[in-house]
């Protein structure tokens, strides 16, 4: 059965992780499932855990499974707990013996992305028969490479069949937020709708509201919705590093919030690329000088 | 039924309880009836529904009418009760209590919000129903009044009582008395208060103004007529009277018998001088008005008739009786009518025949008048027109039916009486042949066929039950009857074909004679010249007529639209009508009808719709061709019009959307168009549908594809096989081995007869028996002694079967899988062919579009160049200027930029950023795009930028706002996207960043806490954030000029205080007070430091502290010539009183002796600028240097250092200027 369809007994923990609520993931009673999908139950659970950062347990967990669709869970765990390469030879096994699995094509896809080769990522991804997360994570994977037109087309492809899923909302907001003007607030739309509700909101989902907010120019209300994740997570690197953009934009001081980004996600990209243009700016600044040293 | 010709036209009739009051709605077809019952109906007669009850009444209800504009009506009941509604909120509004006994009648005025009443209790009572009070009640009738009415137009009343008389009011006092006050003298106060009290009841508002007396018993009814000075009225003693006023008298003009019983009820007709009557001898009687006899009369079985109302505009009446009400009219409206190649005929209202032409649109003058057909008051009915010998035949209704036969005058000049006319008694006359007309007697069952002398040449007797009869084509005769059409030769004598039609009314043949359409009240019934059933259709409301297009499409009229139908019966709706209209000829765009008043009109209606249809049906596709070119047809409808019809391939062209386009394509084969669509959509569902389809096409191409997207392994290789495509089963079993699948590997091995393969397998699976037998069946000694050596069997231990020969598969002879079975061309019919030349047209037309794209694309590259020459010729502006010294390098290094841009355009892949820095000339956007080293050679160029150190953290902040990190799917990094500054914008060739603490905030925040840091005497922090509001200048956007000024300006007053304060911080650099003080220099520097504070363009109050603390020192230093300098200064600037006085009372005192005792460089007249480096003065006309960006000065020998102020820009390097907008 899709998982994705209304009827699907997996929709809501679906939903769940999709949204961020990762916690509700774990907790979600598998005990009434259907003996078919308790496998894919469980790895999302896995998935969640190691969402959560918890990638070292998760490897612990699927120690020795043999099924494909753990392999891969166990591959994304050696991801997160920073064995690339690793993780890059199980996702590279993988993608070349399972490639039909579709667990396997999320999880190896995420994988082989996360490390680099899109094109393989790409090409594992494309097997795909229906499956709405390959979608997403396609976007995705087009929307890094810039390439907006592509995910264009893949999250129109995917509202023809799967209609008003919740991923093709997310994935079509995405998309949104790159090409701007009136898309900018149809995604606001999507993730405040998932945001404000008690029942959907997540740091994710704020956060995405919130940067969604910010590309629409209403700072205010941005930061209230980072607030709100702040509190949900003080550390989330996410809320951290939105924050001192907005900071920064609202023509703030953001010094305290990258000092604390450097403490809790040193490796964050907003970092790194700050340090990588610094170094640029010195060394282009070296070209010039003045004709007299005064 | 009828008692005499013509029949009344019943249109509407209800069944019910007695029936007391009626009343039409002026524009809807509605009528109110009031019941015995209590009840009050609500009907639409032409639908023949019952649209709503109201039942509040208590007991019957005998007066009722609608409020000819406000969506009200009122009635009144035998419960003493008037009731005002609202059919909208079918709601009782509000009630009238005051009525005694039963109400009879209820009116509303023509205009004024009043309601007339009369009730039985003798009264007349006149009832405002805006503010719901009683205005008037007229008494002097000593019996019941049955009956009140107001005068269409006068201010009078007429009533008719059991009294026995019928009494006209003057109710104009009532109207002075409540329309709007007027100014009114005492005197006219006092005359009505006097009048009102000459009357003995109290009352003037009506007064009595004429008393009719000549009925012998009660009157029951009594009516104005609309336009002349009449009033007729009916009563007990059986007999309608006529009356008749002037303004002093009133007198009886004749009566009406013929009511065998009370007469209860009579109207004049609204718009022919006729009265009409009911009365309870069960008839409806019409009366010529001037002859005051019998005109007509209807008589009813069972029921008595109460009342009887007429429609306000239209030719409709109603009649209430114990058992319903009925709606009718008095005659055909329909005109008749015949029309001739251009030419119509037709007879008007006044019986007078005109032609009318269609080609110069039209109307002749009268050419016959025909006041002698018939009665007067029956119109004709049917008009036959003869062209050869431009003769017309005429029938009319009246007197059990006759006809005229006419020669028309060859010249329509004025209205001619008819001569040499030809009559007959007959129901029916039509020419059959030139000099040949049929006659048909309906009463004697006879058909004369009669030549143009009148005489009868040839007797048929029709079918029984024969009511009329139609031409049928040359020498033939349509015989309708209730059930049945025949076609009748005449020749021959005998019916030739017959066809079971109910009630056909009309008969209406095509232009070119083929088809007849065969109208009854409700069915269209299109028949051949032959009388076989094309095709029938049915309305729910009533058929008027029906007309042919020419090129074969039935155009008919109901009550309130124009439809079409095709011969195959696919019909629809061309337009609506607001009124009845008669159709007699359809050309082009254009529909010519008869209005009810025998109008000629012409209506527009848009054909496409039909037209199409029926160039579909005909298959004529260059038509429809051209209609799809040269209209806007509804897509949708065309699509699933056609899709229904069957033509899914032309409905294919239409198609946008795939799915849609999918199902069309495998509907029609057409399986090119199903792949594009299955590629586009990608479903497993869809690929398989279409394997199916392309298998039965033979397409195995198709089918391979579609397999291998539905990756059906086993399918693929069998396909090969059966294809004999040899090397990609080879590969499919090599793909076999790759997936570790035996069973495909096995398969594959045997389709390609690989043996060793097939042996190999066995083995590697462990079966070597089977391995064995394959290896020795196919003779392959070696293989089996390895087998046997692995297994360490000997053959003797082996007990074999018998071996058949081996297997082999026959090799393919002929290589079909190199092209398709040849399999019939996908129909290309013209139109489709012709819609892809369309298509093709189209692409053609977009390509302009395309092409100016591509023109923008030049003209971006042309702004592109000229920007380059603009570059260039900066550059050489620069080296003009000198000192430039990279100008050189720019060029060139602008250029590799620029064809960077073309060559990154072509391929996608850049991400905004990117975009960015091509979009913008601006430095600030580069920075954000994270092009620094781009960046900055801009700001050299414009600028004479040099310096970037001090610009980094303003960088760094630009850059760090350009993206925001979107979390996406868990388990990769973030989604980055780039804030823009222009949120509306979606084309990337236009998109630029957000540059943080624009123009706006920086004079808002920045430059105030820079005053701040002034007033507060914080000079090093409002030195830093001065250079920090030029810094951020320095790399900003604004997005217009007026900003762009407003950040000159800025720019120069951040400037101003830089400096200002960098003077007063060196001057505190000095020493301390004491320091100071020993050393004379330093004194001296001290002064004129202090001296310098006060030269920069401060805001005043700003000013007035550099004053003060110059001249507080200049005056302590004995510099009294200074310090008076300063307090006048000081004092012309003006400020708080305090600081006045302190310097009013230093004027004072250095006026004493304004003397400097230490020698300063300050001359306090003398015009000049503060060099920022040295703080000395730079007097006008000595040779100084700016710096490019903020507009320091310095002496010439700093040229080529920092500039101290901006610390980034080289002095004395001229640039391009600041670019702030895009």
């Amino acid at each position: 059965m899709d998982p994705f369809s209304a009827e699907g007994e997996l929709l809501n923990l679906h939903n769940y992780f999709h949204q961020g609520q990762y916690q509700e993931v774990i907790d979600f009673d598998t005990a009434g499932l259907s003996p078919e999908n308790a496998l894919p139950a469980r790895v999302l659970s896995l998935r969640a855990q190691i969402a959560l950062g918890q990638a070292e347990d998760v490897i612990a967990d699927v120690e020795g499974e043999s099924e494909p669709d753990l392999a891969a869970v166990c591959a994304l765990a050696e991801l997160a707990a920073g064995n690339e390469s690793k993780a890059l030879k199980i996702a590279e096994k993988l993608a070349q013996e399972s490639a039909d699995n579709s667990t396997v094509q999320v999880l190896a896809g995420t994988v082989l992305q996360a490390g680099g080769n899109s094109e393989e990522a790409l090409a594992l991804l494309s097997q795909h028969q229906g499956n709405l997360e390959a979608v997403a994570l396609i976007v995705q994977i087009h929307l890094q490479q810039n390439r907006t037109n592509l995910a264009i087309k893949e999250v129109q492809a995917a509202r023809r069949w799967a209609q008003d899923s919740l991923l093709v909302n997310l994935a079509e907001s995405w998309v949104g937020l790159r090409v701007g003007g009136e898309k900018y607030q149809q995604a606001f739309y999507v993730f405040e709708e998932l945001a404000q509700a008690a029942s959907t909101s997540s740091i994710q989902s704020l956060v995405s509201q919130a940067v969604a907010e910010i590309h629409l120019g209403r700072l205010e209300e941005a930061e209230a919705a980072l607030q709100q994740a702040l509190a949900k997570d003080p550390k989330s690197a996410e809320v951290i590093a939105n924050s001192a953009v907005l900071n920064i934009i609202a023509g703030k001081d953001a010094t305290e919030l990258i000092s604390a980004l450097s403490t809790t996600a040193p490796e964050h990209h907003y970092l790194q690329d700050l340090q990588e243009k610094s170094d640029v700016f010195d060394k282009a600044a070296t070209k010039y000088s003045a004709k007299v040293k005064a | 039924m009828a008692s005499s010709t013509p029949n009344m036209l019943t249109k509407f009739e209800s069944k019910s309880s007695r029936a007391k009051g009626i009343a039409f709605h002026p524009k809807r077809p509605w009528i109110l009836v009031s019941l015995h019952s209590s009840t009050i109906q609500l009907w639409d007669y032409r639908m023949g529904t019952l649209i709503d009850r109201f039942e509040e009444h208590d007991g019957p209800v005998r007066g009722i009418d609608f409020h000819k504009t406000q969506p009200l009506f009122v009635s009144g009941g035998d419960d003493y009760k008037i009731k005002v509604w609202s059919y909208q909120t079918r709601r009782c509004l509000f009630t009238l209590n005051g009525h005694l006994d039963y109400v009879r009648t209820v009116f509303f005025h023509h205009e004024l919000p009043w309601i007339i009443s009369s009730s039985d209790d003798q009264t007349i009572r006149i009832w405002n129903w805006q503010n719901r009070s009683l205005i008037c009640t007229m008494t002097g009738h000593n019996h019941y009044t049955m009956c009140a009415q107001f005068h269409p137009k006068d201010d009078l009343v007429v009533s008719a009582s059991l009294d026995q008389s019928v009494r006209v009011w003057d109710i104009s006092g009532l109207r002075k008395k409540h329309s709007a006050p007027t100014s009114m003298t005492f005197e006219d106060q006092m005359s009505r208060a006097n009048q009102n009290q000459a009357d003995m009841f109290g009352n003037t508002d009506a007064v009595v103004k004429f008393v009719l007396e000549g009925h012998d018993r009660g009157v029951n009814w009594v009516a104005f007529h609309p336009t002349l000075p009449l009033i007729v009225s009916a009563g007990d003693d059986r007999l309608v009277k006529l009356w008749r006023m002037s303004e002093t008298k009133a007198w009886e003009v004749d009566t009406c018998r013929g009511h065998f019983q009370n007469a209860s009820g009579c109207l004049f007709h609204p718009h022919q001088d006729l009265i009409l009557s009911v009365g309870e001898d069960k008839t409806i009687r019409v009366w010529d008005l001037n002859k005051r006899t019998s005109v007509q009369s209807f008589k009813r079985e069972n029921d008595r008739f109460w009342v009887i109302a007429a429609h306000p505009e239209i030719n409709l009446f109603a009649a209430g009786h114990d058992n319903g009400v009925m709606v009718f009219k008095l005659e055909r409206e329909r005109p008749a009518s015949a029309f001739y190649q251009n030419n119509l005929f037709f007879i008007t209202k006044d019986k007078h025949v005109r032609s009318y032409d269609f080609q110069k649109n039209v109307e002749s003058p009268t050419l016959l008048t025909l006041k002698k057909l018939g009665s007067p008051w029956v119109p004709p009915r049917s008009l036959s027109y003869n062209p050869a010998e431009r003769a017309i035949l005429v029938t009319s209704p009246a007197d059990g039916g006759s006809y005229e036969l006419i020669n028309l005058p060859r010249d329509g000049s004025g209205s001619v009486d008819a001569t040499d006319t030809k009559r007959g008694q007959g129901t029916s006359a039509q020419f059959v042949a030139r000099n040949r007309f049929a006659v048909f007697n309906a009463s004697t069952q006879q058909i004369d066929i009669k030549d143009l002398s009148n005489s009868t040449t040839k007797t048929i007797k029709p079918p029984t039950g024969t009511t009329d009869i139609y031409f049928g084509g040359t020498g033939n005769l349509l015989l309708i009857t209730p059930t049945t059409v025949y076609l009748y030769d005449i020749q021959q004598k005998k019916s030739t074909a017959e066809l079971a039609v109910s009630g056909v009314k009309y008969v209406v043949w095509s232009n070119d004679g083929l088809y007849a359409a065969l109208l009854s009240k409700h069915n269209v019934t299109i028949v051949t010249k032959t009388l076989e059933q094309v095709s029938t259709l049915h309305e729910t409301i009533r058929i008027k007529s029906a007309t042919w297009d020419d090129a074969g499409v039935l155009l008919y009229s109901t009550l309130n639209h124009i439809k079409y139908t095709l011969l195959n019966g696919d019909n629809g709706i061309v337009r609506t009508l607001d009124q009845t209209v008669y159709l007699v000829r359809v050309k082009a765009r254009s529909v010519y009808c008869l209005d009810r008043n025998a109008k000629p009109k012409l209506l527009n209606i848009d054909p496409t719709e039909y037209r199409f249809k029926l160039a579909l049906v005909k298959r004529n596709y260059e038509e429809m061709l051209q209609i799809i070119k040269n209209s806007s047809l509804v897509g949708q409808s065309i699509i699933s019009y056609l899709q229904k019809k069957g033509y899914p391939e032309i409905a294919l062209q239409f198609v946008q959307d795939p799915q849609t386009r999918f199902e069309l394509a495998i509907e029609c084969g057409n399986l090119e168009v199903a792949v594009e669509m299955a590629k586009q959509l990608d479903r497993p569902k869809l690929w398989s549908r279409l394997t199916t389809e392309a298998l039965a096409h033979g397409n195995h191409q198709i089918v391979e594809m579609a397999y291998q997207k539905l990756r059906q392994f086993d399918k693929l290789s069998f396909l090969y096989l059966s294809t004999g495509d040899e090397a990609k089963l080879t590969r499919m079993a090599k793909i076999a081995e790759h997936r570790g699948d035996f069973t495909a590997r096995f398969q594959n091995a045997l389709y390609l007869g690989d043996v060793n393969d097939r042996i190999q397998m066995f083995k590697e699976i462990d079966l070597y028996p089977l391995a064995y037998m394959t290896a020795k069946s196919h003779g392959l000694e070696e293989e089996c002694e390895s087998i046997l050596e692995v297994t360490g069997l000997t053959e003797e231990q082996i007990t074999l079967p018998t071996i058949g020969t081996p297997l082999s598969p026959p090799k393919p002879i002929v290589p079909t899988f190199k092209a398709n079975w040849p399999t019939k061309a996908t129909s290309q019919s013209f139109f489709e062919k012709a819609l892809l030349g369309q298509v093709e047209g189209l692409s053609l037309e977009d390509e302009p579009t395309a092409t100016s794209n591509g023109f923008g694309f030049d003209e971006a590259g042309e702004d592109d160049g000229a920007k380059r020459n603009g570059n260039l010729i900066d550059a050489d502006d620069d080296e003009d200027a000198a000192g430039w010294d990279m100008g050189d390098d720019i060029v060139p290094e602008v250029e590799s930029d620029f064809v960077n841009v073309d060559s990154a355009e072509a391929g996608a892949g850049s991400s905004e950023a990117d975009l960015w820095a091509r979009n913008s000339p601006l430095a600030a956007d580069h920075v954000a795009g994270g092009s620094f080293e781009s960046a900055m050679q801009l700001l050299n160029r414009q600028l004479g930028a040099v310096n970037f150190e001090p610009l980094k953290p303003r960088f760094l902040e630009i850059y760090q706002a350009s993206k925001t990190y979107l979390p996406a799917s868990a388990g990769l990094p973030p989604l980055i996207n780039y804030v823009r500054r222009t949120v509306d914008e979606t084309d990337p060739r236009k998109v630029l960043p957000i540059i943080p603490r624009d123009i706006e905030s920086l004079a808002t925040n920045d430059l105030q806490r820079g005053y701040d840091a002034m007033r507060t005497n914080k000079l090093e922090d409002g030195a830093r954030i001065f250079k920090g509001i030029l810094h951020a200048l320095l790399v900003n956007a604004v997005s217009t000029a007026s900003e762009v000024e407003e950040a000159r300006k800025l720019i120069a007053s951040a400037s101003e205080y830089s400096i200002a304060m960098n003077i007063e911080l060196s001057r505190r650099k000095l020493g301390s007070a004491e320091e100071i003080a020993k050393s004379p220099e330093k004194l001296k520097r001290s002064l004129e430091l202090s001296a310098y504070f006060t030269i920069p363009k401060l805001e005043v109050p700003h000013r007035q502290i550099a004053l003060v603390s110059a001249m507080k020192l200049a005056y302590t230093s004995k510099n009294f010539n200074s310090a008076l300098s300063f307090a006048n200064r000081m004092l012309a600037n003006g400020g708080a009183t305090k600081m006045l006085d302190n310097a009013r009372k230093t004027k004072a005192q250095c006026e004493r002796n304004p003397n400097d005792a230490n020698e300063i460089e300050f001359d306090q007249f003398a015009e000049f600028d503060i060099c920022a480096a040295s703080y000395t003065p730079i007097y006008s006309g000595s040779a100084f240097e700016v710096c490019a960006f903020d507009g320091s000065k310095y002496h010439s020998k700093y040229k080529g250092t920092v500039c101290a102020v901006c610390g980034v820009c080289e002095v004395g390097k001229n640039g391009s200027g600041l670019k702030l907008v895009a």
